[in-house]
């Protein structure tokens, strides 16, 4: 047989080999991570807004147009008591300082952020990733929506949070998702 | 070779990081703290067994032209499999160590070994290799990633060790620190190992 295709036909079947391999584990482990981020998602929002009981997801059409002009937020939920509307939880990513930074604000109807929870995150452990320490995630609890929340070292006031040590790029994206989910609050769902 | 004297070889007397000096980037990358070296040692580990078994039995079929590409294909499919199973068990330690589970397809070590070990010996010989130098590969990242947490972030496996009033040295959290203890580890292991030899052969 010619050398070329002898050469060719064992490095095909290496490959598909391998292609079936994958297949196989990839079957195996793919219900088991999207069961452990439903989990992980279900479990931020009773965190970020422990009055809400039942979470149900914001109108598909209002997301949608909340979507078109918010490029970073990707889910919208409304948390219920009861009858009651309670507040909100709004999932964005940003671009932080290794890679994108997935996390959940939550607002209640009263106009107060009642929480942050990192979801995933690429970044620095003693850096950036202090940012999923509850001396942090804290300083956004009882914070107003009526004006630009902005990060300090010794943050005082209803418009001041904490500013991560030496991670500045981190700081500032989480901000920035915090921001905009405010401001989606206030210009969309605040009634 | 005694199986026991390849074992120890990756461990000492050619520990791919100390000695041989190659992987080297992603020890500087992953080391930020004892937990991410030492998931990433395991994973590495993990996978130059698996190649170095998968390539010991295929060694009379792969023809040596396209030895390199069957080489990759075989370790890119362990990877694979590892970033996936650690996605599926393991979800915050793949988010933490990021793009360098995908890299160790690239990572030296593994293809080193293929090219100088696996495809030259029994599948037993060079499973007991793999695990030598993934062991002492994982031995390396411990003792590096231990020594800049506890120096850059006063903890151990996240536990604080010292009071709050310690201020970290935040550089060896980052890389000039990185290296810096990287070079001082690589004289010490090294003096350490010359003066076990010269006492062995005395």
């Amino acid at each position: 047989m010619n050398e070329t295709l002898k050469l060719a036909l064992i490095l095909f079947l290496i490959t598909a080999i391998s292609a079936t391999v994958l297949a196989v584990s990839n079957d195996i482990t793919a219900p088991r991570i999207a069961e452990a981020d439903a989990l992980k998602d279900k479990q931020a929002k009773a965190e970020i807004l422990p009055e809400g009981n039942e979470f149900k997801p914001l109108d598909e059409s209002e997301l949608n147009e909340i979507k078109n002009s918010n490029e970073n937020v990707l889910e919208i939920f409304e948390g219920y008591d009861g009858e009651n509307l309670v507040g909100y939880t709004i999932k964005t990513v940003v671009n932080g300082y290794g890679g994108e930074i997935e996390f959940m604000t939550g607002i209640s109807t009263e106009g107060k952020i009642t929480g942050i929870k990192i979801l995933n995150h690429g970044e620095t452990p003693g850096l950036g990733a202090n940012a999923t320490k509850t001396y942090f995630t804290e300083s956004f609890r009882n914070k107003s929506v009526d004006g630009e929340i902005t990060a300090s070292k010794n943050p005082s006031g209803d418009l001041e949070v904490q500013a991560l040590t030496s991670a500045t790029r981190t700081t500032d994206a989480i901000l920035d998702g915090v921001n905009t989910a405010r401001k989606i609050y206030n210009e969309r769902l605040a009634n | 070779m005694k199986l026991s004297k390849i074992f120890k070889n990756g461990l000492i007397k050619d520990n791919p990081i100390f000695v041989q000096l190659i992987g080297m980037c992603s020890v500087l990358a992953v080391t930020t703290s004892a937990k991410n070296g030492l998931a990433m040692g395991l994973a590495v580990t993990g996978v130059l067994v698996g190649s170095n078994v998968v390539i010991s039995l295929l060694r009379k079929v792969i023809p040596d032209k396209i030895r390199i590409p069957a080489f990759i294909v075989v370790i890119a499919t362990f990877v694979t499999i590892v970033e996936m199973f650690m996605k599926a068990y393991a979800q915050d330690l793949y988010n933490e160590l990021g793009i360098f589970i995908p890299l160790i397809v690239v990572n030296c070590i593994i293809l080193a070994r293929a090219e100088a070990f696996a495809s030259k010996n029994n599948v037993l010989a060079s499973a007991v290799d793999g695990l030598g130098m993934g062991l002492g590969y994982t031995m390396a990242l411990l003792i590096l990633g231990s020594l800049r947490e506890i120096l850059g972030a006063g903890s151990i496996f996240d536990k604080m060790l010292f009071g709050a009033n310690f201020e970290p040295a935040l550089i060896f959290i980052m890389p000039p620190g990185a290296f810096i203890l990287l070079g001082i580890l690589i004289a010490i292991f090294n003096n350490i190992r010359k003066k076990k030899e010269s006492t062995t052969e005395a």
